[in-house]
Order: C-alpha cells, then structure tokens, then sequence
C-alpha cells in the first residue's frame, strides 16, 4: 500500500514537473516567437509539432473507429467492453491534435478561417474540415459517459441519451467514413512535394500507405492503453480480447508490409534503402520497429499469451510508426532540403504536456466514469481470462 | 480580360548589378542589402552561379502548387499573370512552402504574428497597367516585363538571331509553364534550376487525384456500411428469432 502511494506521487511529481516546463514552453512560443521557441527555418517550416503532434496524433487515434465499427456495423458484440475506452483515447487523441493546432500555426486566432473560406482543391482543407467534423463526432459518441454521470436532472438526462441513441449509427457511420478520408489524406499532403520528399518515402500511393498504417498503430496504442488500464486503474477486461486485436493487427501489419515493399519496387526504390546514409538508416528504423519486429514476436505465441510481452511488442509497433510519421513529414524533406531539423527543447516540451494533460485525462474519465468496469479495491491486479489462456502478467 | 502578363529573364545579359534586387527593397520597405537568398526580407536575390547571375524570385507559376495547397484560398493565380496573396485569410499553416517546387514562399520566423512572403509580381502595380518595378530598374533590358505571348516571341527571337543561347525557354513548359520565363546562354541543369520531377505535370494534379476519390469513397464507403449494418441487424433478427422458436418447440 505504501508502495503504491509512493508511485503515484512520484507520477505525480513528473507530470507536475512536465506541465510547468510546457507552461514555459508555451510562454516562449506565444510570447517570445519561433526563433526562440522553435528550429523551424524556411527550408523546414514543419517540424516535430506536425511530423508528431498532427500526424501520429492523428494516426494513433485510429482506434476508435474501428472497435465502433465493428461493434454498431459488423454485430461483433465481443468488443462492446473495449468501446468505450476506445472512443475517449481517441476523442483525447483528436483533442490533443486540436490542442497542438493553437501553437503549431502561425496565427492560431484564425484556426476557424477553413470553415468559411474554401478552397476545394487543398488537401490541407479536406483533412482539417475532417478533422473538425471528425471531432464533433467522437464528442457525440462520448457524450453519454459524461451526461450519465455529470447532468442532474432524470428528464434531461433521459431525453439526451434517447436522441444520442437514435443517432449513434450515422455518427458511427460519419466516423469510418470521416476517419478513411482525412487518414489517408494526410499521406496525401506530400504528394504534391514531388520532387522534395526522398524517394524511400515518396510514392502515389502515400494516401493507401498512411490508411493501411494508421488502422494497425491504432489498435497497438489501443492494446498498450488497455494493459494500462488492468495494471494501474484495476479495470476488469478479458485477455482474449487483446489476444484477439493483436491477431487483427498482425494481419493488418502483413498487409501493410507487402503493399509497402510492392510499393517501393514500383517506384523503383528499392536501392535507396542500401546506400550508407542517414536516409537509409532511419528507413530501416521504421521497418524494423513498425513491421520486422512485431511481425517476428507476434508470430510467437509465448508472447501473444504473455500480457508483458503483447505489451512491449504494440509499443514497438507504435515507436515504428512514429518512426515512419517523423520520416516522411522530417527525414525526407529534409533529405532534399538539406535543412538537417533538430527539434528545439519547448517544441519536445510542449509536446509533452499536451501528451501529460491527455493522460491525466484519460486517467480521471477512467476513475470517474464508467469507461470501462473495474474492480472497487485496488488489488493486485489481474487479467480476466475466458478461455483458459495465460492470464498472469 | 487582361492579357496575360509576365517577366522575361534574361541571363545572358545580366551583368549581376543587383538594381532589381534594390529596387525590390526599396518597393517594399526592406533592408537594402545584397541577401544571401530569398527570405522574409527579399523577395527576389541575384544568386552567382560562377561567372553567371541568376535572379530567383517566385515563378508565378500557370498552375501553382502554392495555390492549390493553400487550405483557405489566400493564393490566387489573378488573371493578369501574378500569383497574388490575400493576408488576411492566411492562417499561417506553411503548406504553401512545403508546396512550392521552388520552395519560394518564405516565412516571418522572427515575428509573432507572422505571415507568408513571396514576390507578388507587383500586383497593385500591374493592375494598373504599369511594370514591376524590378524590370523598371533593370539597366540592360536582362528582366523585361510584357505580354507572356509577346514575351515569348521576343525569347525566340533572341535565341535565333544570336546564336549562343541555350534552345530552351525555361517557363513554357515546366511544371505547367510559369509567367516568369527565363532564356539562357549557359545550360539550366548548371544554374541550379529546379527540373521538374517527372514530365511537366502540373503538381496540383497530384493532389487532385487523391481529392477527386473522396466524392467515390464517401458513396461506395457510405452504401457498403449502410449494407453491412443492415446485414448485422438483420442476423441479428434471426438470431434473435431463432432462439424464440427453439424456446417454443421445447414448450410443446
Ligand atoms: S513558384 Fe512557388 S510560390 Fe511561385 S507561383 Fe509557383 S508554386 Fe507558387
Ligand atoms: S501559410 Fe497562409 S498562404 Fe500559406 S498555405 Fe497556409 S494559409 Fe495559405
């Protein structure tokens, strides 16, 4: 017991620390400008905040919208308990990417200026009026965690979670549709850089590149948040499920490898990826830790059954994709730019806090909420397991 | 509607004085200094590629990229020629400079209300029927401005008659064709011009092939869930049904 108040104090204390320092962070950006606060330069005008922020932002948080589809749309019934959880990662997810909006743009006080001018043929359009619409959507798919709980009167409540109800298919069916857009759109942003982004990550099929990524890296986080859950909020959720969702991304992975190797054969790469240079270095990084690895260990099953192990292995799919993200948004521009863009410390530390106030978030909705069932006492904690598989972590 | 105006550079006969450069920061209120490239603060630099000079400014390109990528519109190709800019829609996303093949678009780093900066092709003074003032200064006729069909006549003409130019006209094709063409007595690939990619495609098509899926996904994506929930519910029904049935025959 003592233990445990000693950790989370210390958690405590670090994520303190992280929100002050982002405090600063923000105060340099906002008050002091981008020669202080960044190293943007001309040559790479986006940096960590949209290499990272937007676009592993954005990538991570697809899970929500697959675990909704599969519950409202394709009956599988077995996942309703990892919904909830899935939605607000996500809706999180989508806040932070918002969040980051603010100080990633140079006029922030015109974030709105998509919804009344626009211009039809910007990719960059297509992807934040998504994003907008896309967000709106997961606080409705939301909404019904916080209203049970936070409006007091019966009637209202009542009133409010008949209409979410009627609703909910078209919001789900708005999120698939939304999320398979501006997914791949974000890819698409580079394919109008032709001639400057490195041919290891440039290709006409980067908007199908960055859907097929996004989906598996996911339901890694999804899977990393879950075990979270049963370790440190004492949340009551069936292994096989994560055994299960490992299994999906394992193919999906597959998938995403082949189309990946096909890919750059076509464009006639391939021998970029065996030249001694930086470029190739990072290219294997992200081949290794986003498919190479995690394809190699989930084919064991040893690891599959054993909690701390599937955990590992999703985190090494989501640094993968991290890696990949930060490749095609850094890397390659800077290959052709010759910018060589190192983040400067308020852009990692405010990236941070938001990372910090996403968890804390997270954290209480779980604490607070019915997000997910959990055990009254904190205990040891420990995997429900349905069917006999290995449940001890 | 307006002709179609453009600049005509000459680098055969530019003998590197950088008055277009100063006139340039003069119009525009700049430090009046030779810059290192283009930036916030010059619009347009005279680059020394060994013996030659070349200016660098914006291409005001037929089909800009920079246009097309801009997510609120604040580029415009106008009608004249000039790809202008609108500051007050600008929201400071800097696609435009990861867009622009020339990567011309330059960002106010050091201000904190920043904006975008590239050459406008003197648009309030094109406007009004009057050249840029770059052209103005040039002493040696090496920046000409004009009609862009007139302009390329004039190109040819000068390549014929005397005979070291390079045949070539770079802006007529590349990337769609620009309105500031350039002619040359040295070859373009040694004066660091950027070739395009692939073909002269204009780049916008690029994006307008992902774009032009969403109307196909949000249809054939849209009618495939509709079909898959109403299967699911529909098994669901059965499902449901069936278990009835099995509950009444065992009650006979
Ligand atoms: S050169 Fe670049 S900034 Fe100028 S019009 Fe073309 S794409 Fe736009
Ligand atoms: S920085 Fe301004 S001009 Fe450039 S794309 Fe963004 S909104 Fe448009």
């Amino acid at each position: 017991m003592k233990a445990l108040i000693g950790k989370i104090t210390l958690w405590r204390a670090v994520s303190t620390i992280i929100l002050a320092v982002g405090a600063y962070a923000a105060y340099l950006r906002f008050f002091e400008g981008w020669v202080v606060s960044t190293n943007l330069t001309d040559a790479q005008p986006w940096g960590l905040w949209v290499g990272f922020g937007t676009l592993c932002g954005v990538g991570l948080s697809a899970g929500g919208f697959c675990i909704a589809a599969a519950v409202y749309l394709l009956g599988m019934e077995r996942y309703r308990p990892l919904l909830r959880t899935s939605i607000l990662l996500s809706f999180l997810g989508y806040c932070s990417v918002c969040v980051g909006m603010l100080y990633e743009l140079g006029l922030p006080w015109r974030i709105w200026h998509p919804i009344i001018y626009w211009n039809k043929h910007s990719v960059l359009f297509d992807v934040s009026l998504c994003v907008m619409c896309y967000t709106t959507v997961l606080a409705l798919e939301f909404s019904p965690s916080l209203v049970e709980k936070a409006i007091p009167w019966k009637g209202l409540r009542r009133w409010y979670l008949k209409w979410q109800h009627r609703i909910l298919i078209g919001l789900v069916m708005a999120g698939v549709l939304l999320s398979s857009m501006h997914q791949s759109y974000l890819g698409g942003l580079f394919l109008i850089a032709k001639g400057k982004v490195h041919p290891l990550w440039y290709s006409p099929y980067l908007t199908t590149l960055f859907y097929l990524s996004a989906i598996p890296a996911g339901m890694a986080l999804l899977v990393m948040v879950l075990y979270l859950c049963v370790r440190s909020l004492q949340a009551k959720i069936e292994y096989s499920l994560l055994q299960d969702l490992s299994r999906i991304m394992m193919i999906l992975l597959g998938v995403y490898a082949v189309f990946r190797a096909l890919d750059l054969v076509r464009n006639g790469a391939t021998h970029y990826a065996f030249m001694m240079n930086k470029e190739a270095g990072y290219f294997w990084l992200e081949i290794v830790l986003f498919l190479a690895a995690p394809l190699a260990l989930l084919s064991w099953r040893k690891v599959r059954d054993t909690p701390l192990y599937l955990y590992w292995t999703c985190a090494t799919v989501v640094m993968g994709f991290m890696a990949n993200r930060l490749n095609v948004s850094i890397t390659a521009l800077d290959a052709m730019s010759g910018a060589q863009y190192v983040p400067k410390w308020p852009e990692i530390a405010l990236t941070m806090a938001v990372l910090t106030a996403g968890v804390i978030a997270f954290r209480l909705a779980v604490l607070y909420l019915d997000i997910v069932p959990r055990y009254e006492e904190p205990k040891e904690f420990r995997w429900l397991a349905s069917d006999g598989a290995v449940a001890e972590a | 509607m307006a002709k179609k105006k453009a600049i005509l550079v000459d680098v055969k006969r530019c003998i590197g004085c950088q008055a277009c450069e100063q006139a340039c920061e003069q119009a525009h209120g700049f430090p009046v200094e030779h810059p290192a490239g283009l930036s916030d603060k010059a619009l347009t630099f005279v680059d020394q590629k060994g013996a030659k000079s070349v200016r660098r400014m914006c291409l005001h390109c037929e089909e800009p990229a920079c246009v097309s990528a801009c997510l609120v519109g604040a580029l415009h190709k106008t009608p004249e020629g000039p790809v202008a800019y609108d500051a007050s829609k600008c929201m400071g996303c800097r696609y435009c400079m990861i867009a622009c093949p020339q990567s011309v678009p330059k960002y106010q780093w050091t201000k904190l209300a920043p904006y975008m900066k590239k050459c406008d092709m003197c648009y309030d003074r094109v406007k009004e029927g009057k050249p840029t003032v770059c052209a103005e200064a040039c002493p040696v006729g090496a920046t000409t401005f004009g009609d862009r069909d007139e302009l390329i006549k004039e190109a040819w003409n000068r390549i014929r008659t005397e005979g070291d130019y390079v045949p070539r006209i770079y802006g007529t094709e590349e990337f769609g064709g620009t309105s500031v063409l350039y002619i040359s007595d040295v070859p373009f690939e040694q004066l660091g011009f950027v070739m395009p990619p692939t073909g002269n495609e204009p780049l916008p098509m690029l994006s307008a092939a992902a774009l032009g899926e969403s109307p196909t996904v949000v249809l054939v994506g849209g009618s495939m869930l509709s079909a898959l929930y109403w299967i699911t519910r529909r098994r669901k029904a059965v499902a449901e049904a069936e278990k009835f049935g099995k509950f009444e025959g065992k009650g006979k």
